[in-house]
């Protein structure tokens, strides 16, 4: 039997099977979905940081007509918390008190959106304020007071020491400290979150539409939370408009429109508008990291000692807090590519009265990336090195994979050096130096960052849950036509297409014979959705394990049929022939057919019918992806503004399915990179209160804020099904860095380093004045 | 984020836009609405009467008469970017409108709206000012016209007078020099801080937005030749504007795009 | 204020629809739920994401920041509009071929403009391209096979 399918569809620059609806404005996002009879909600939501709730009075907002219901706590009694992991949770609609601007305090259901608004206008609430617990380092030590007087501000705390630490931390040569500080973002997905409910009137079921990354966690959490067992529920993701992540979470809006759904046996519908996606979306990458490193002569590192700390918000998000995954994580992968022996770190997360911090691509990554190259460069600053130098001389060599690193982490094999060689050819490295002192002599200031990352993928758990597996099935219909499905959760990705090249390999059928169903809990076999870049490596390997049991299946069959020997049966373009005898052949539809339809034919020992379900659970708890980013940035010294250049990407996760698709991956991590490096930032004033609540206040990088990018694609698979490695969250955690690198370098001369993201042009001209 | 309802005409005539502010006292009136709509999305603003101007076709002219620029309040900024009289007659202008929001906002937006809402870090109005322009009003009552620089009194704040509609802008071509800069984070965004620079004989003036409530002027005896001198000029010309302390960024930014706008008004023929 | 309707007759896509609207209904709702071509997205009613761009006689303009009443006598274009009866127009192919989506909700804007673009300028250069699609913001692609795909149908026309 070939090993070797030709054509190859894996690997290859397939066009998206999914792209002719979105093109042609067919496709059916959340807010599309609309029914006879369907009600609309907006929510009244706090407009205080911290405060009591003494009254709430909703009798105009009900007399309003077109009004169908106002439902308050006392209606929607519900709480999303996570007890084994918390002592606090949030309330569906708040409970006696607000904890951020922006909670959820009455929802109001009405004939649409704008009666909705007319009324959640006229509902009153009487509040009284509260002192906003705001600042990071101030709530650790409980000041000004508890965020919730039943539980300590910390609601999180780990130290970890590798054995050794201290003295060879004292013994090192040179010691620098730093604190780096990354401002709070959020992903902000074009299309904002929502979420519809109905009942099913001849089942009695309930049928949630969710805009989320995750159908089954979802399912779960509906169920959990309003006690409903899990076979009378289906969730149903529609296209879903961008996730992040941040689509991750269940939200307070998702039960409260599935409450309503079954308390009023009505279908009801909430769209969150902008306004409510800054305020309510779980926000991200609120850290405070005070580090010290330790390294010898040549620039060596030899230990580091981080305390890191986030502010969590005001709830746990549920089911799980983003402070505590991005300052956890961080925590284990805080040395990057690097040999760095020694590690010292202890974690302090708090709540305050912001918005719940979750999980938004790269999580951790971006924060530990930016650390991590900011202390290499710092290095290499004092020691006057080269700082590609330095990173040569602390990286971690191809002999040492598997390599554990000082948190306990085992790498798998990965390209660290050669990615940043290779990154290095592709910008130019050596011009760029003598271009940067050229253009110095003439009062411009260019410089470079370099980023070299690891990006564990396919983690035994991640913001998609605690599943460690996925699941494909397949089913070939009696026309020969496949059906599979999977329970991820795609939004964007082009999962149809990668998860549909990989079954054309094994099925040898054409891409354009297979359909690949995904978000619907009644259609897909269970599984943890997408979310940690698992969909690839986890959900392909699914794939990959569902395609082999049919293609055995389909081998099988035409063997029987065809007379021959199983070991000499070859599938490919619709049909299956014997080695040597291409004559000697039938179309995959004949063997459909005679499963189904001639089941007298049917091999003995075989069940009638084509249909498998092939389960995926990777022996490794996570698989390294890892690469280098460089970017190039010119500073205005005058106006303080960054313009990103140049830039280029050696990349590597293992086998590449679609290397079109993982370069839009790159692609779009970057710009959001850039963002996080340069323009976003969600911010608060003494008062608790977002001032960053519109597009306008919140900035996005547009067309021109992002330069071409190059990429280069190194293949070291991993030893897992496929060899697939996940990809998307690489590029966001290593952008960043690479951006924050560049303007330190570019403003070496002044002699000040970047420490905290997103730099304003404010924040250059300080570094600039100050030299 | 919906709007609040509203009355809405649409008026075919200037009189008829006039007659029916006449009647709704707390109307507003809808032109390009790429500031007023956002703001009724937000519940900002929530005027109960709406009178849409968009098919008065008297408030589009754009034509040059007895030395003036005269712009109908319903000029698109599209047009005014692109427009090869305007370009003649005061090349600063288009320079300025093409940095006015995206190409979709600049289709619609329109000069008197612009007026209109008076942000103290749009582009428009600051110009009006350097230039010298002034903004034609008509009412049930009757026509005023009022100097740019007295018209913007403040933050969003303008003379414009309850039952008044902003007709036209009328800029005098001149002779002098004109050059324009802004800082902006991103293409299209307000600016942080932005300048005119008119350079007339050996002086001339600087006028700058963003800094406070309105677009502030301040003349130019003379120009000193070199950047130095021209920096310490246009510091203490900032330090006598009414500015936070804690706008140091703002300060700083002023002086580099004054001296930016000076240097594009030299490059100009 | 009671929400009263009145009627209006919106021509979208070369067809006239005949429609009870409130006053207040922004376009893009109105296209969306009352003429039922939700190929328009709307992404932050504020006229900054460019999401819900259509065409109002040939000009890009955001629908969210134009109410439905006001679109009475004038063309407006959806995204629907542009695409031919089969398959897809030569700017449509071009984002399939070069990967110009992802998610795909801030597309159909994308595209409004890009063809707009197109049918006053058929042979812009890059920066042109890129100035002209500040307006619309892409959370996926970093924009960079967006440009390509414009860049590649330049010349082409609308198709069919």
């Amino acid at each position: 039997m070939a090993e070797v399918l030709r054509p190859q569809m894996m690997g290859a620059r397939v066009s998206r099977v999914e792209d002719p609806r979105l093109l042609s404005g067919q496709a059916r996002f959340l807010d599309d979905i609309q029914v006879p009879g369907m009600l609309e909600v907006a929510f009244v939501r706090s407009p205080h940081a911290a405060a009591k709730i003494v009254a709430i009075d909703a009798d105009a907002a009900r007399r309003l007509p077109g009004v169908y219901a106002v439902i308050t706590h006392q209606e929607c009694p519900i709480v999303l918390w996570n007890q084994e992991s918390y002592k606090v949770g949030q309330p569906a609609l708040a409970d006696g008190d607000v904890a951020y601007v922006g909670q959820p305090v009455v929802a109001v259901i009405a004939e649409n959106r704008y009666i909705a608004e007319d009324a959640a206008e006229l509902v009153r609430v009487e509040y009284q304020t509260l002192t906003p617990v705001w600042d990071m380092r101030d709530a650790i030590h409980e000041k000004p007071r508890r965020v919730h007087e039943q539980a300590e501000n910390v609601f999180f705390q780990k130290s970890r020491q590798t054995p050794g630490f201290d003295e060879a931390f004292a013994a090192a040569p040179h010691h620098l400290k730093a604190s780096f500080r990354t401002n709070r973002q959020t992903a902000v997905t074009m299309e904002p979150r929502g979420t519809a409910a109905m009942l099913d009137a001849a089942s009695g079921r309930l049928t949630v539409y969710a805009s989320t990354q995750s159908p089954h966690r979802m399912r779960e959490d509906i169920c959990t939370l309003l006690d409903i067992p899990e076979h009378l529920v289906r969730v149903i993701v529609p296209e879903v408009g961008g996730g992040f992540g941040m689509k991750a979470t269940c939200y307070p809006e998702d039960v409260v429109v599935a409450h309503a759904a079954v308390k009023y046996r009505k279908p009801v519908k909430w769209i969150s508008d902008r306004l409510e996606s800054l305020e309510s979306d779980v926000h991200a990458r609120d850290d405070i990291h005070d580090v010290e490193v330790a390294f010898d002569d040549d620039g060596k590192i030899i230990a580091i000692k981080d305390h890191l700390m986030a502010d969590g918000g005001a709830y746990p998000a549920y089911p799980w807090s983003g402070a505590e995954g991005e300052t956890g994580l961080a925590a284990r992968v805080l040395t990057g590519p690097y040999d760095i022996p020694y590690l010292a770190t202890e974690i302090d997360c708090t709540y305050s009265n912001k918005t719940p911090l979750g999980a938004y691509r790269g999580v951790w990554g971006p924060i530990a990336s930016f650390i991590q190259e900011g202390l290499v460069d710092r290095v290499a600053r004092h020691l006057k090195l080269d700082p590609a130098d330095v990173r040569r001389r602390n990286m971690i060599r191809k002999e040492q994979f598997p390599y554990r690193n000082a948190a306990r982490m085992i790498y798998d094999e990965g390209s660290y050096l050669e990615s940043m060689e290779e990154a290095l050819k592709l910008i130019g490295y050596e011009d760029f130096r003598h271009r940067q002192a050229q253009l110095r002599q003439q009062g411009r200031y260019v410089g470079v960052g370099i980023s070299v990352f690891v990006e564990p993928t396919a983690m035994a758990s991640s913001e998609a849950g605690e599943v460690g597996y996925e699941s494909c099935t397949i089913r070939i219909e009696p026309s020969g036509r496949v059906t599979a499905a999977l329970g991820l959760g795609p939004s964007g990705q082009g999962h149809e297409t990668t998860m549909a090249q990989i079954l054309s390999d094994q099925l040898g059928v054409p891409l354009e014979d297979i359909v690949v169903l995904h978000g619907d809990t009644d259609s897909a076999p269970y599984g943890g959705g997408t979310g940690g870049s698992r969909s690839g490596p986890i959900g392909g390997g699914a794939a990959l394990v569902a395609g082999r049991q049919m293609r055995e299946k389909l081998i099988k069959y035409a063997a029987h049929l065809l007379e021959a020997s199983e070991d000499d049966i070859e599938l490919g373009d619709g049909k299956a022939w014997v080695t040597g005898v291409p004559d000697r052949s039938l179309t995959i539809r004949t063997i459909a057919q005679t499963a189904y339809l001639d089941v007298s034919k049917i091999p003995e020992g075989m069940p009638i019918g084509l249909e498998v379900t092939g389960r995926y659970l990777p022996k490794r708890p996570v698989t390294f992806s890892n690469g280098t980013h460089i970017a190039e940035v010119e500073v205005d010294v005058h106006t303080g503004v960054v313009k990103v250049t140049r830039y280029a990407v050696a990349n590597d996760c293992g086998r590449v399915i679609n290397p079109t698709i993982v370069e839009g991956q790159i692609h779009g991590g970057v710009a959001q990179g850039i963002g996080a490096a340069v323009l976003e930032a969600l911010r608060y004033d003494e008062d608790g209160q977002l001032v960053t609540t519109s597009l306008l206040d919140y900035l996005l990088p547009e067309s021109t804020d992002v330069p071409r990018i190059q990429v280069q694609h190194i293949e070291t698979p991993s030893d897992g099904e496929g060899g697939i490695k996940g990809m998307a969250e690489g590029s966001l955690i290593a952008a960043p860095a690479a951006v924050a690198c560049a303007i330190s370098d570019a403003l070496a001369p002044f002699g000040g380093m970047v420490d905290t993201l997103p730099v304003t042009p404010e924040m250059v001209l300080k570094m600039v004045q100050n030299s | 984020m919906k709007p609040a309802a509203f009355q809405y005409f649409r008026a075919s005539t200037t009189d008829e836009a006039l007659d029916r502010l006449a009647q709704h006292p707390g109307s507003k009136v809808l032109a390009g609405g790429q500031s007023l709509v956002p703001l009724m999305n937000f519940r900002l603003s929530r005027p109960d009467v709406l009178i849409d101007i968009n098919g008065v076709a008297d408030l589009g002219r754009l034509a040059i008469e007895d030395g003036e620029l005269r712009i109908g309040a319903l000029v698109r900024h599209r047009q005014l970017a692109e427009s090869g009289d305007v370009a003649g007659a005061v090349p600063v202008l288009p320079l300025a409108a093409k940095h006015i929001g995206h190409w979709a906002i600049r289709n619609r937006g329109t000069i008197g709206g612009s007026v209109a809402h008076a942000d103290p870090a749009s582009e428009l109005p600051a110009a009006l000012v350097a230039l010298q322009g002034t903004v034609v009003l008509r009412s049930a009552r009757g026509e005023r016209r009022v100097a740019a620089e007295e018209f913007f009194q403040g933050f969003f704040n303008t003379d414009l007078g309850e039952g008044e509609l902003i007709v036209e802008v009328r800029i005098p071509i001149s002779k002098s020099r004109f050059g324009f800069n802004e800082v902006v984070r991103r293409p299209g965004d307000f600016a942080l801080v932005g300048a005119y620079v008119e350079r007339s004989g050996p002086g001339g003036s600087v006028t700058w937005f963003g800094l406070g409530g309105r677009p502030e002027r301040l003349l130019v005896d003379a120009w000193p030749q070199d950047a130095a001198g021209r920096g310490t000029l246009l510091e203490e010309l900032v330090e006598g504007l009414p500015l936070d302390v804690s706008e140091d960024y703002k300060r700083a930014m002023a002086v580099t795009v004054a001296e930016r706008a000076y240097q594009q008004a030299e490059g100009e023929k | 204020m009671a929400d009263e309707r009145v009627e209006v007759v919106l021509r979208v896509n070369g067809r006239d629809h005949r429609l009870e609207v409130s006053p207040r209904w922004t376009l893009s709702d109105v296209l969306r739920h009352q003429v039922g071509l939700t190929g328009t997205h709307v992404g932050c009613e504020q006229g900054v994401c460019g999401a819900c761009t259509v065409l109002l006689d040939g000009e890009p303009v955001r629908s969210c920041l134009i109410f439905g009443v006001q679109a009475e006598g004038h063309n407006v274009t959806t995204v629907e509009g542009i695409t031919p009866e089969s398959g897809l127009s030569p700017l449509q192919e071009a984002f399939r071929k070069h990967h110009a989506l992802q998610c795909g909700y801030c597309t159909p804007g994308m595209l409004l403009t890009a063809q707009a673009l197109l049918d006053r300028e058929p042979n812009p250069s890059e920066e042109t391209i890129r100035e002209a699609l500040t307006g619309n913001l892409c959370r996926c692609t970093g924009y960079q096979f967006i440009v390509d795909a414009v860049m590649a149908a330049r010349g082409q026309g609308r198709g069919a």
